[in-house]
Order: C-alpha cells, then sequence, then structure tokens
C-alpha cells in the first residue's frame, strides 16, 4: 500500500518529464518506422513497407548510389541553410522594429507579415511564377531562394516577436547607464536575451525550407530539391536510399547536437578543475 | 493619447499610403503587355531541325520509366553520341506538369527542356495549344521503321506529327484474389459487399472510359452525356462511401498494406506491390490503352539531339533494356524476341507483350467531346 | 540625431518590408487581376471585371471550407494541448539538454513531408497492430478504420503542424520568470491558480503566436486530406489545387483563394482581440513610446 503511494508521488512528481518523454517519442514514431524500412528487402529496390522479404543492409551499403538523390538532398540543404540566414536575419530586425517603435505604416506593415502566412501555397507558388516568367527571370536555385525566403519571414517575425514582447527595457537602460552605445548594448544584452527566440525562428525558417514541396515546385525550373525528388519518385516507388539518407540526416543532426553538448560538459569540468588560482585581472581590463 | 485631429490625420495618411503601394504595384505590373493566361501560342507551328547531335539535352520524363545507372540508356547514349543528358524525372502527373510549365510555353519557353514525356491526351492539349514542335519522319528513320504498326496511326495524332511513344500501358483492376476473388469486371467494385475496400484512380480519362465501358458504352464515341452519366454513378458510390478514395500511384500502398481488395490501376505496378495475392485483371468489358509520348516543345534548346535520343531508343536492344527494367508495354517491334532470348519472363507476359486478342475490347484514352462540364463535375467527385 | 532616431524604424524594416512587397505584393497583384479575367485555357484570359468569380468560386464549396475550419481548428487545439506542456518542460527542465530535444522535435521535418505522412499511413493501416489496439480500446470501430476517416487526416494535420506550436511557445515560456509564480505561492495560491493567474497570462503571447502560425497554414493544407483521408475529406487547399491545375480555372482559383485569405485575416483580428494581446498587432502603444 505503501508503495502504490510512493509510486503515485513519484508520478506526480516526475509527471512533466515523464510527459516531455511520450511526448517527444511520438514525435518520433515516424521516424522509427522510417528507419526500420530502410532495412527492408524488397524486390526492386523500391519502397513497398512490407517486411516479406526480410532484413537486408544492402540500402546502407549503397546510400549514395543515386547520384540525383544525392544531388536533390544536397541543393536542399544548401537552400535551407541560405534561406534560414538570410530570413532570420530579416525577420528579427522586422520584429524589432514591430514592437518597439511607434512609425507610420506600422498597422499595414503588421498586416503585411500576416498575409502571405494565410495565402494558399498554390496561390503564391503560381503568382510568382507568373511574375518571374513575365520579367523573364530565369528560374532555378534563386527563384528557389527567393520564395523560401518571402515565405520564411513571415513566420521569423512572428516567433521572435512573441519573445520580444514584454521584453525587459532595464536591463538594456542599465548598460546603457554603464556606458555602453546603442550597438553595444544591443550586441552584448538584446541579443544574448532573444538567442533562444531567435533561435527557434531559424530551427522553424529551415524545417519550413527543407519540406517546401508545392512553392518550390512552381519555382525550381530543372532544380531538384528533395521534397521534389521524393515527390516525383513516390508516384513509381521510392528508392529505399531515400529511407536510409533521411534517417542518417536524423541521425546526423541529433549527433552534432549530443557532440556539442558533450564539448561543453566537457570544457565545464575542465574548467572547474584547473589547479592554479585564476591570476587577478590587470587594473586597466573592463569587466 | 493622439487628439482628435491627429487621429483623422494618421487615418488619412494611411488611406492615402495603403492606395500609393496599390498605385505602385499597378504601375510596376502595368509594365508589360496583357498577355495572362492561355489563348494558345499565336505562334506558327514550327518543325523540328535536325542536325548533328551534340550539346547538352534536358528531358523531362516520369519517375522510374527508364533503366538507370552506369549501364543504363541514359549513359549509353552518352557514350555514343557524345551529347551531355540531363534527365529529370519530375513529370508526376500531366496535369500538374503542364500547370507547372504553361506560363513558359506561353511565351515560346520550355524552361531548358528538349523532350518531354506525357500522355496521349496532354500530348494532343499542348499540341492544340501551339506548345509543340512538329517531327518530320525522315529525321526518325529507326523510330518510324521500327514502331509497332498498331501505334502508327493513333487517333489523338494519326499522322505521328508530333507525338513518339515511349513506353505504354494497360489500366484494368487489380485485385486481391484471397479477399475478393470474384471480382472480374469494373461493375464489382459498386458491389456493396466491397464496401469501403475499392479505390478508383483520381485521373479523369482513366476511370471514367473503365467505368463507360462497364455499362456497355464505346468511350470513343460517347457523348457528353454518357460521360456525365458514369461520373453521376461514380459520385454516388464515393458519397455512399463505397469507393474508399482516389488515388495516384498510391493505390499500390493500400494493395500492400491491405486497405482494399481492388482498385483501378496500372499493368506495369507488379513491382510496387508487395503482395502475393494481388493480380492485374483485365476488366471483363475490356481496359483502357494509353501510351506515354515523347514531344519536343517549343522553345526547345537542342532539338537536334532530341531527334537523335529518339531514334536512339527504337533501337530494339536499347528498347528491351528499358522495357526489361520498367515492365511496361514497348512500342518497337522485335523486342519481345529479344527478352525472350535474354530468358525473361517478360516476354511471355500478357501484360507487357499484349495479344491484339487479348486487348481487342480496349479502349484508347479520349477525352470528352466538351470537356469543361465533364471536368468540372468529375472535380465536384474528387474533392468531395 | 532626432531624424536618425525616426529613421531607425525604417532602416530595420527595410530589407523585410522590401521583399516582401517585390515578392508577395506584386504576384499578388497578378493574382488579384487574374481573378477578375474569364475566359478558358484555349481561349485565353480577358480582363472584364468579372467579380461574379467571387461568388462563384464560393457556391459548391461551402462545404470542404466548413471542413477546413473544423478540421484546422481541431488540429489547433489538440496541437496547443499537446505542445504546451512539452515546451514548458524544454524551457524549464530539460537543463542542458534544452538543444537536444529543441531539435528532436525539428528533425522529422528533414524526412520530408511525403515520406513523414506515409510512414503514418503504414502505421495506421487497417490491418496494423496500433489500430488493433484503438479497435480493443473502443476508440474506433470493430469493423471501422482509421485512414480515410476525418480522423486521420486530423491527426496528420496535429502531428505535421505541431512544431509551429511548440517553437513559439517554447520561445516565450523560456523567458518566464519563475520567481513570479513562486511568488504568487508565497501568497498562498494553489498551484492551478498560480498556473492560471500568473504564467498563462504571461504566456499569452507565445500561445497567440503559436496557434496563428498552425491555424493559418493548416487551414490552406491539401495533403493530408490527399495521403489520409477519403472522398469525404477534402479541404479548401484541394479545391483550389484542382481549380488551378486540373480544371485550369485561372480566374476561379484566384477569387477563391483571396476569399480564403479574407476569411482566414477576419478570424485572426477576432482572435487577436479576443485574446487581449493586441500588442501582437500593433494596437498597443509600443515601448518607445511609454518610455
Amino acid at each position: 500500500m505503501a508503495a502504490l503511494g510512493r509510486t503515485w508521488a513519484w508520478l506526480r512528481r516526475n509527471a512533466l518529464p515523464l510527459y516531455a518523454g511520450l511526448a517527444v517519442a511520438y514525435m518520433l514514431v515516424p521516424i522509427v518506422v522510417i528507419a526500420v524500412f530502410s532495412f527492408g528487402d524488397t524486390p526492386r529496390d523500391r519502397l513497398t513497407f512490407g517486411l516479406d522479404d526480410g532484413f537486408t543492409l544492402e540500402y546502407w551499403r549503397e546510400a549514395f548510389a543515386l547520384p540525383q538523390l544525392n544531388e536533390a538532398l544536397f541543393t536542399s540543404l544548401r537552400l535551407a541553410a541560405l534561406s534560414t540566414v538570410v530570413s532570420t536575419a530579416i525577420g528579427t530586425l522586422m520584429a524589432l522594429a514591430l514592437v518597439r517603435h511607434r512609425f507610420f505604416g506600422r498597422r499595414g506593415a503588421n498586416l503585411l507579415i500576416v498575409v502571405p502566412m494565410a495565402t494558399p501555397e498554390v496561390v503564391i507558388g503560381a503568382a510568382l511564377l507568373s511574375m518571374f516568367i513575365f520579367y523573364s527571370f530565369a528560374l532555378g536555385f534563386t527563384t528557389l531562394l527567393i520564395a523560401h525566403v518571402m515565405f520564411s519571414i513571415s513566420f521569423v517575425v512572428v516567433v521572435v516577436r512573441s519573445r520580444l514582447i514584454g521584453f525587459d527595457r532595464n536591463l538594456e537602460e542599465a548598460a546603457a547607464d554603464l556606458g555602453a552605445t546603442p550597438l553595444t548594448a544591443f550586441r552584448t544584452v538584446t541579443l544574448p536575451l532573444l538567442a533562444p527566440g531567435i533561435l527557434a525562428a531559424a530551427l522553424l525558417a529551415f524545417a519550413l525550407s527543407i519540406d517546401d514541396f508545392v512553392i518550390s515546385n512552381f519555382n525550381s525550373g530543372t532544380t531538384v530539391t528533395f521534397p521534389l525528388y521524393v515527390y516525383g519518385v513516390s508516384l513509381r516507388g521510392i528508392p529505399v536510399q531515400v529511407n536510409v539518407l533521411a534517417t542518417m540526416l536524423f541521425a546526423v543532426t541529433v549527433l552534432a547536437v549530443v557532440l556539442v553538448l558533450w564539448q561543453q560538459r566537457r570544457a565545464e569540468r575542465m574548467a572547474s578543475m584547473r589547479p592554479e588560482p585564476i591570476p587577478a585581472p590587470p587594473a586597466s581590463a573592463t569587466t | 493619447m493622439g487628439s482628435g485631429k491627429t487621429d483623422t490625420k494618421a487615418v488619412t495618411m494611411r488611406l492615402a499610403s495603403a492606395v500609393a503601394v496599390l498605385v505602385l504595384a499597378l504601375i510596376l505590373a502595368a509594365c508589360g503587355d496583357d498577355t495572362v493566361g492561355g489563348g494558345g501560342n499565336g505562334g506558327d507551328v514550327t518543325t523540328a531541325e535536325a542536325g548533328p547531335a551534340k550539346g547538352d539535352l534536358t528531358i523531362s520524363n516520369w519517375p522510374g520509366y527508364i533503366d538507370p545507372g552506369k549501364e543504363g540508356t541514359e549513359a549509353e547514349f552518352e557514350a555514343e553520341s557524345g551529347v551531355g543528358v540531363d534527365y529529370i524525372e519530375d513529370v508526376n502527373e500531366n496535369e500538374g506538369f503542364f500547370g507547372k510549365l504553361q506560363p513558359q510555353l506561353e511565351q515560346g519557353e520550355s524552361g531548358g527542356r528538349s523532350i518531354f514525356v506525357v500522355t496521349d491526351w496532354m500530348a494532343k492539349q499542348m499540341y492544340d495549344l501551339g506548345y509543340l514542335q512538329e517531327i518530320d519522319h525522315e529525321d526518325l528513320p529507326t523510330v518510324f521503321s521500327n514502331l509497332l504498326p498498331t501505334l502508327e496511326s493513333p487517333a489523338f495524332d494519326p499522322e505521328r506529327k508530333f507525338s513518339v511513344p515511349w513506353q505504354s500501358g494497360m489500366g484494368g483492376v487489380w485485385v486481391d484474389t484471397a479477399k475478393a476473388p470474384d471480382i472480374r469486371s469494373v461493375n464489382d467494385l459498386f458491389d456493396p459487399k466491397y464496401k469501403g475496400r475499392v479505390t478508383m484512380l483520381a485521373e479523369l480519362r482513366e476511370t471514367v472510359p473503365l467505368v463507360m465501358l462497364a455499362e456497355g458504352v464505346d468511350p470513343v464515341v460517347a457523348s457528353n452525356e454518357d460521360w456525365l452519366n458514369a461520373v453521376d454513378r461514380i459520385q454516388k458510390a464515393a458519397d455512399s462511401g463505397q469507393i474508399r478514395r482516389f488515388t495516384g500511384n498510391d493505390y499500390t500502398e493500400d494493395l500492400t498494406a491491405g486497405n482494399i481488395v481492388a482498385a483501378i490501376g496500372w499493368s506495369g505496378d507488379a513491382s510496387l506491390i508487395e503482395n502475393e495475392d494481388a493480380e492485374w485483371r483485365m476488366p471483363a468489358e475490356g481496359c483502357s490503352l494509353w501510351s506515354d509520348n515523347m514531344v519536343i516543345p517549343v522553345g526547345a534548346p537542342n532539338t537536334a539531339a532530341a531527334l537523335a535520343w529518339m531514334d536512339f531508343v527504337y533501337q530494339p536492344g536499347v528498347a528491351a533494356d528499358i522495357t526489361e527494367y520498367v515492365e511496361y508495354i514497348s512500342p518497337v517491334e522485335g523486342v519481345k524476341d529479344i527478352l525472350r532470348g535474354r530468358g525473361s519472363e517478360l516476354a511471355e507476359s500478357q501484360l507487357t507483350f499484349p495479344t491484339a486478342q487479348f486487348t481487342e475490347d480496349c479502349t484508347d484514352q479520349d477525352s470528352p467531346p466538351d470537356i469543361e462540364p465533364v471536368n468540372e463535375a468529375w472535380q465536384e467527385v474528387i474533392t468531395g | 540625431m532626432r531624424l536618425r532616431q525616426h529613421l531607425v524604424p525604417y532602416w530595420l524594416l527595410g530589407p523585410g518590408l522590401l521583399w516582401l512587397v517585390v515578392f508577395f505584393v506584386v504576384p499578388m497583384y497578378f493574382m488579384g487581376e487574374l481573378a477578375l479575367r474569364s475566359g478558358t485555357l484555349t481561349v485565353g484570359y480577358s480582363f472584364d471585371w468579372a467579380w461574379s468569380n467571387f461568388p462563384d468560386s464560393l457556391s459548391g464549396h461551402t462545404e470542404q471550407i466548413g471542413r477546413s475550419f473544423v478540421y484546422a481548428g481541431t488540429a489547433t487545439v489538440l496541437a496547443l494541448l499537446i505542445a504546451y506542456p512539452l515546451a514548458y518542460a524544454i524551457a524549464f527542465r530539460a537543463g542542458r539538454f534544452k538543444l537536444l530535444l529543441l531539435f528532436a522535435v525539428i528533425a522529422p521535418f528533414f524526412t520530408t513531408y511525403l515520406i513523414r505522412t506515409i510512414a503514418w499511413k503504414t502505421i495506421l493501416s487497417d490491418s496494423s497492430p496500433v489500430v488493433e489496439v484503438l479497435q480493443a480500446l473502443a476508440l474506433v470501430p470493430p469493423d471501422g478504420r482509421v485512414l480515410a476517416t476525418s480522423g486521420a487526416v486530423i491527426a496528420g494535420l496535429t502531428y505535421n503542424f505541431l512544431p509551429f506550436m511548440i517553437l513559439p511557445l517554447y520561445a516565450n515560456l523560456e523567458r518566464l520568470d519563475l520567481r513570479l509564480v513562486e511568488a504568487a505561492k508565497d501568497l498562498y495560491s494553489s498551484s492551478r491558480q498560480a498556473f492560471l493567474r500568473v504564467t498563462l497570462p504571461l504566456t499569452m503571447p507565445g500561445i497567440v503566436a503559436g496557434v496563428l502560425l498552425t491555424f493559418i497554414p493548416a487551414f490552406g493544407d491539401y495533403i493530408n486530406a490527399q495521403l489520409l483521408g477519403g472522398t469525404q475529406q477534402s479541404m479548401v487547399g484541394n479545391v483550389i489545387q484542382s481549380l488551378y491545375l486540373n480544371q485550369r480555372d485561372y480566374p476561379e482559383a484566384a477569387a477563391l483563394s483571396f476569399l480564403m485569405m479574407a476569411l482566414i485575416l477576419a478570424v485572426v483580428v477576432v482572435y487577436i482581440r479576443f485574446a487581449g494581446t493586441g500588442a501582437f498587432m500593433g494596437d498597443e502603444e509600443p515601448e518607445e513610446a511609454r518610455a
């Protein structure tokens, strides 16, 4: 009876982490399925999501055997990276302006941010295409980049803005009181405090870009991105390598983050183990 | 905070600026002429120019429609002709592809491509809009000496002026013989005992002609009303839940997973279905026959290489390689014997080398006499 | 110096605004102009102030519009319920694993929409163990199915837009000063009261952002309905897709799109007023003026 009580108490205390674990597991369910089927043998090297033919490592060994798939994946990664950097930078600046300043056209700008999100992708894609054709602008990587940045900006602004609202300005005032110029205050106080918001926005922008299909389909010309490639082959059989590479990508990302964390931990531990006392800073050094 | 006067001023300023932005956009957009949308490409129809094959060739084809790899057809062609081939598999559906390219074709551009591969009716549609170039038979000796007689004069392009078949196929019924052994006709798909376990293709020209055949109507001479009647019958089946969904190629997934017992589907998709009990059946009333064709668009940058490619793939040896991988019907004579010589099972299969008797009731894919109302009615069915 | 101060917001806004005007407003103008044309592909589309396109595009499609509302709305609510505790946990209980968890949340996106949805199709197929469990729990009728139903589409929408809800929530929650919650408890409020009266209001901007970023794109989505739905689950996105690509009725597609945009914007404005964060849409006085 007491054991039950203790279990219950433990559950209550750890309800939140338990739930978080479940939720994350839920998000990763498709990844598990994808990974599992990357080991499934199939008669014609095409995914069938059936396991009748047993397991094999063949597709992992030949993960990079399809040049078009590799190129498509690489193109998508490059596109997403560039699009993320540009849209996050632009979007953050916009968010700052919209939350902190009062200026003419503020309402209009706010509206302009939301409207692209509300527009169906078919329409944005087709409209952009019409415009590019109209001005005889060659379709390809550049037009893709333009389109991706365009639809990412809104999302970045919304995310950063939700963090900026109610931001404690006293901290920046304090920096100013200590002699910092507005730019320095921004760099050393605002930006670091904003960082989680900017990171979240950047992650979202990256996900949006790497996953985009409809708008890319219209504006890619003969360039093939990963989603375009997958959609194409899905009609005649997805090569198992797609699953392999997707699993690899996921694993590499997680591994990279784990490495960063492990490095951080090592650095902390090393710092705390230093035997000699840290010498006093010279009198002229600034804090 | 503001006084009354400032507020009015603010509102006026806001309105004025909104108008200014709109005017600016109007000016920007008006800097050009009025050609938006269709109306067809008004220019004269040109014939594709032949010549020595060199340079680069960009081809748009359906996915999984060519034997890949270092020993595939593409590599072979590159080695033999010296032409660099950029083979893109971006024709996912006829309409989607058309929608994507239409603005460019309207301006006489093809986006860098010299060959598309599209289905019969789409080729005709493109030609009628002036988006294709014509082909001179003399530039394609191998093609026209090896082309199967049955494909020489199709209804949509009787003189083969603008199209050269790539592969052909049949639309019929895939059946899970363990769960529904009795399904032998498209009419059986409407049997209530299979409610919710049946799918049909979302493509108008695949599904509706089959249903019309099942009702005893010949799709090639059918009137608009016949089409609309068939659409209506399908609509009722969809509303009642008899038809589970309208699919693209993904009916193969449903068959593999056991979600359905029967589907309208294509003869060459066996390798996509991992279900030993599934087999493609020729409907009792006949199937639908279609071809995907190579066409040369306006604005094609390298027509000489395009023509060389077409001629190249009509060599029986090359055609045999393609068909062996793709498992659809080859338009080239002599492929059956080659595959038989290689000991391939495909040589004896009715699905890849159907006899005339096998397909005697089959119909060509055709469009309704007046496409707009039928298409509209069909889209209502598809989008619930 | 004062002049420069006034110009700062314009410098900050400049690049973004320019990008959006050139690459969104101008194409939208093209679309708007297209909505007022009539014609077909074969004869071309001529401009003749065809205002009738707007009501025409609505007729016969009200069912799909209503459905889109219900599906997107339900998915948004579900996503909020799932995401809030998760975002909270990542912000306050994850310690050094914050980054890892955030990446774990985003990483499924690297596999592309289509593959993720196909994976779900496999998991939810009629004969899968998951469905059998659901049948045993009476959540699904004994001879029923999960795929090709509204439930499947909503589940797909919820799953695919979950990161859109988690990330803004996290961005906002992370800033929450837990000492305020402690202070509330010191003043004898229960955990529940502290949450409702301190945490929730303070995190409203994050909730508003998350709801908008989820509902708006979900409303216009068409892939979930196409892959997971049956014949009776089409949404507005499917209709516009079909109008544009299959019927080639560009004017009607453009008209319906504009109507859809207007509808969503109306909902957004109402919601923001209701949620009380006028600052979000720029109604509150900005900080500069308050200082």
